[in-house]
């Protein structure tokens, strides 16, 4: 059958309807929409732009100077133990992150074997420092991808232990925004790369997300939402729901990590309202709960178990604790209470004993043990400085330069020492990591 | 003597004429308008689909997708707008949520309102018996035989039977899928496509996200003229200048631009080709590449057989859109079963069409027969037949007595009526871990707010998610931690497919088993999360 001409001017006028139509619709269309049919279509992978409103991050400052809890020459000597005096060669990114987040980037020790300040921060954004202690036999720290920069992360040698845990302590430590990252590939990167790469891979239902809403809460605060690489759309409720999830024993380092991201997240909420209403009024009934929770369940001693999540029972049917989950138990505790309304503390006579204990078990510990068990104890020195309202590293330059004897330098710890914790630290992740 | 002479009465005269038997039909004379007689296959059709029509209105709502489908319709129609994330899995939250189903949402959840079950079991039967109507009504244009047009019906119901069981948006895309298979095989070209085509897009970018499936029909067509043209001629000019391809051409482009009329404009395209790279689809049955031994895989292969058998024998010229679309849906279907669906109405067509052309070649008749005597009659009878079927449907005893069926002889058995009355009655505490095909009936008829796991849209679920769903469901190892770390504080499940996980859960001391009644079991978190 013989079909009716289209007229040439009909055929034009479709394709300018056509055409029109698409054309205005993919403008009318969400970044995000036309960023997903772009790479739908073979273009660039989406990756959505956080405004990080910013230089330098927000600092969560502690609220008490209780010289009860922990005097200044018992903090002196906690401190003392805690420098970071590691080992060049094979030097792990996990003890970095923690010292650097202890420290500060302003640190400076009279002991030349002690890092730095900078000197953490060179060694963890800087490729060719960690190639020179690990050689080009191991996965690079710092890795290119196509819109930032990853950080490699998880058990093998050489890694970050825990997913955004290097960004949450260089944050916490001050570093600025644009603070340089030198990459395997390339020097043009700096700290905003990485945040954002970060912010657009993070997934909610990850098995970590402390550190992860540490570092997105002190960067881009007040901004209470973003985008990730799948299309989500994340906020710091979302964030703070999820860190309540579950039994309070999981988590990283018995849980205890959760509720010190959980107090920041709270106390950013203070000063910029990133949570509603009704999610802090539950961040704030979680707290009692732990609160409740631990009130009765500290031993004689003033230690708390690993297994606190079971409340009286952890106390009732004592497990077989080694001393280091003590350690970790303990100091995390008396890490976020010492951020936290007075509202979530324990008793003060809790307190006192909990301090007391960890002040006593730390200063006991040979150097060796120490290094051994580095990132644990780091909590610790971090939690007692803050219960005297202030910083490790400010605390310590000044009692450096008031007591020159007492901070004189110790002898270093041998390497072999510090290489025989990872099947330890693993171990502590393993649970919460698989 | 003077007699009276009785006579005896005459005997009648006898009659040459025969006896009567009643009136003289032969002499009736047909006063309908010519157009609107038909000829008496129309009347066995009819009641082929009103059989049809019949048998999926009784057909009982399934357990899974339809309310889902209803909870959204009531979010839509009580919000009066539509959410940009996902709104009830408390887990996939802020997900974001391109609903290209929305309209056959609302119009179920209004329908549900103002009619009930019998209404979506009525549109439901509906568009399904459009969709077999459409299919004969084509067969019998081309060949003017009625029992090749019941073999499109059967042939199509047959191929696509498990996929059209389940009440669901995607029913109403495969009717829009129908209609236009209908329009691009007409022998005639029509100049209302250029407004009927692109407005059945427009309707179908909202009813359904398989619009994509329609701009494939069209382009196959395209593509196809394009080739038989080429073939014939052997020029590339001609093809250029063949006005057929143009008119295809210019009816594909206004179709997905027709597309773009809906709430989320050029993002439905986004939407609709993700879907399907979901990862979390691949742990369903129904996006598992066709298997043959299964009833499903017989038939497919048989009708594929059978098409290779009849294209062979055909005196039809074969069309290269018969090839395309055939082929690609057909391969479609190889990795993924759920396209069946697509494939069965252009198989059905072509099987009934060419397997007339192919018997008429072999009894040596023309191929196209002489066309049948109409009758107003026939007319009448196919619309008395259409009343019947109406008024005997679950939707016309609704209608015209308003009568409604009972809920529970109108969903399938697998429906969770007795769980969701009990946690109605015992609201749950905290996060809910559910059989992911109850997921939508609990959405729907569970305590306001229930925080269900996973629901029928396993594709807004998050990937995590999903994987410890799985974890939990199939009791994989470290199945009992993920419970813990989820925070899940009542389990509801049913007993047909989950009896390792009840077995186990009763084992463990801290689950209490709180309910069960007709395989459906709820157990509760003896101290919750």
């Amino acid at each position: 059958m013989k079909s009716p001409r289209i007229a040439k001017e009909q055929f034009l006028l479709v394709q300018l309807i056509v055409v029109m139509a698409i054309v205005g619709s993919f403008a009318a269309g969400s970044i995000e929409t036309r960023q997903v049919l772009l790479s739908e279509a073979g273009g660039p992978r989406f990756a959505p732009v956080v405004n990080v409103p910013r230089e330098t991050p927000l600092v969560i400052e502690p609220l008490y100077d209780d010289p009860e809890v922990v005097s200044d020459a018992e903090l002196a000597a906690v401190l003392a133990k805690i420098q970071p005096r590691f080992p060049l060669k094979k030097l792990k990114p996990n003890y970095v992150e923690h010292a650097l987040r202890t420290w500060w980037l302003h640190a400076k020790f009279a002991d030349p074997k002690v890092m730095s300040g900078e000197a953490l921060k060179e060694f963890l954004t800087d490729h060719g420092r960690y190639l020179a202690s690990w050689g080009d036999e191991f996965a690079p720290l710092l890795q290119d991808e196509s819109g930032g920069v990853s950080i490699r992360w998880g058990k093998e040698e050489g890694a970050s232990v825990h997913h955004d845990h290097w960004l949450a302590c260089l944050t916490e430590a001050g570093v600025r925004l644009h603070e340089p990252v030198f990459t395997p590939n390339s020097r043009t990167h700096d700290i905003n790369d990485v945040l954002q790469e970060s912010l657009r891979d993070f997934k909610l239902d990850e098995t970590e997300v402390e550190w992860s809403a540490m570092a997105f809460g002190l960067w881009i605060a007040p901004q209470k939402t973003w985008t990730t690489r799948q299309g989500r759309t994340l906020s710091f409720d979302q964030l703070a729901d999820r860190l309540m999830r579950g039994h309070k024993r999981f988590g990283v380092c018995s849980g205890t990590h959760r509720l010190y991201s959980l107090i920041v997240l709270m106390r950013l909420d203070d000063d910029h309202d990133i949570l509603s209403d009704e999610t802090r009024e539950r961040v704030m009934d979680h707290m009692r709960s732990v609160r409740d929770l631990i009130a009765v369940c500290q031993f004689e001693d003033g230690h708390w178990a690993s297994n606190w999540s079971e409340g009286a029972d952890s106390l009732a049917k004592p497990i077989e604790d080694e001393l280091y989950k003590q350690v970790i138990a303990t100091g995390h505790h008396l890490e976020w209470m010492a951020i936290a309304p007075q509202e979530l503390h324990v008793s003060r006579e809790q307190i006192l004993k909990a301090a007391d204990w960890v002040i006593k078990t730390t200063t006991e510990q040979t150097d060796s043990d120490i290094a051994t068990r580095y990132t644990f104890f780091s909590h610790v020195g971090n939690a007692l400085a803050l219960w005297r309202k202030t910083h490790p590293a400010d605390f310590w330059m000044k009692w450096q330069a008031e007591h020159p004897e007492e901070a004189k330098p110790v002898e270093a710890p041998k390497a072999d020492a510090v290489k025989a914790d990872v099947a330890p630290e693993a171990k502590d992740v393993a649970p919460e990591s698989k | 003597m003077i007699g009276t002479v009785i006579e005896e009465p005459m005997a009648e005269a006898v009659s040459e004429e025969p006896p009567f038997r009643g009136p003289d039909i032969s002499k009736l004379q047909d006063h309908t308008p010519a157009a609107v007689r038909a000829p008496r296959v129309l009347a066995g059709l009819v009641f082929a689909v009103g059989i049809i029509y019949l048998v999926f209105c009784m057909r009982p709502l399934w357990h899974t997708d339809v309310w889902g489908h209803l909870a959204y319709g009531r979010l839509i129609c009580e919000g009066k707008s539509l959410p940009a994330t996902e709104p009830v899995m408390p887990l996939a939250t802020g997900i974001a949520f391109v609903d290209t189903a929305w309209l056959s949402q609302v119009i179920g959840y209004l329908t549900m309102q103002t009619i009930g079950i019998a209404g979506l079991q009525g549109l439901f039967a509906l568009a399904s018996a459009t969709c077999v109507a459409l299919l004969a009504a084509r067969t019998y244009q081309r060949t003017r035989n009625g029992w090749f047009s019941l073999l499109a019906m059967v042939g199509f119901l047959a191929v696509a039977a498990e996929s059209l069981s389940i009440i669901r948006p995607q029913v109403a895309g495969i009717a829009c899928f129908v209609m236009l298979l209908f329009r691009l095989t007409s022998p005639r070209l029509h100049r209302s496509d250029w407004v009927l085509i692109p407005v059945l897009f427009g309707l179908w970018a909202n009813l359904h996200g398989s619009f994509l499936t329609g701009l494939f029909l069209l382009g196959s067509v395209a593509a196809g003229r394009a080739i038989d043209v080429g073939l014939r001629t052997g020029s590339w000019q001609a093809i250029i200048r063949d006005h057929r391809l143009r008119r295809n051409f210019l009816l594909l482009e206004l179709a997905a631009a027709a597309v773009l009329v809906n709430p989320y404009g050029i993002g439905a395209y986004g939407a609709a080709l993700q879907i399907a790279a979901n990862p979390n689809l691949s742990d369903l049955t129904e996006w598992h590449p066709q298997v043959l031994r299964e009833v499903t895989g017989i038939l497919f292969g048989a009708v594929i057989v059978a098409l290779a058998v009849l294209y062979r024998w055909t005196p039809r010229r074969v069309r290269a859109w018969e090839v395309i679309s055939l082929v690609v849906l057909g391969w479609s279907t190889f990795n993924s079963s759920r396209m069946i669906v697509w494939w069965a109405p252009v198989a059905a067509l072509l099987l009934a069409v060419h397997g007339h052309a192919s018997w008429r070649r072999w009894r040596r008749l023309p191929l196209i027969p002489e066309a049948p005597a109409r009758a107003g009659k026939w007319t009448v009878v196919a619309v008395g037949l259409i009343w019947i079927f109406f008024a005997y449907s679950p939707l016309g005893i609704r209608v015209i007595h308003g009568k409604s069926p009972k809920l529970e002889r109108s969903v399938s058995s697998d429906t969770p009526l007795a769980a969701a009355k009990y946690l109605r009655e015992k609201p749950p505490v905290g996060q809910v871990f559910n059989t992911f095909e109850w997921g939508d009936y609990l959405q729907w008829a569970g305590p306001a707010g229930m925080k269900i796991f996973v629901n029928s849209h396993a594709h807004l679920v998050p990937r995590e998610v999903w994987q410890a769903y799985m974890q939990i469901s199939d009791l994989q190892s470290g199945w009992e931690e993920a419970i813990d770390r989820y925070g899940i504080n009542t389990i509801v499940i049913d007993r047909e497919h989950r009896e390792p996980l009840i077995k186990k859960l009763k084992e463990i001391d801290k689950w209490k088993l709180d309910f069960e009644q007709d395989g459906q079991v709820v157990f509760i978190r003896k101290k919750p999360i």
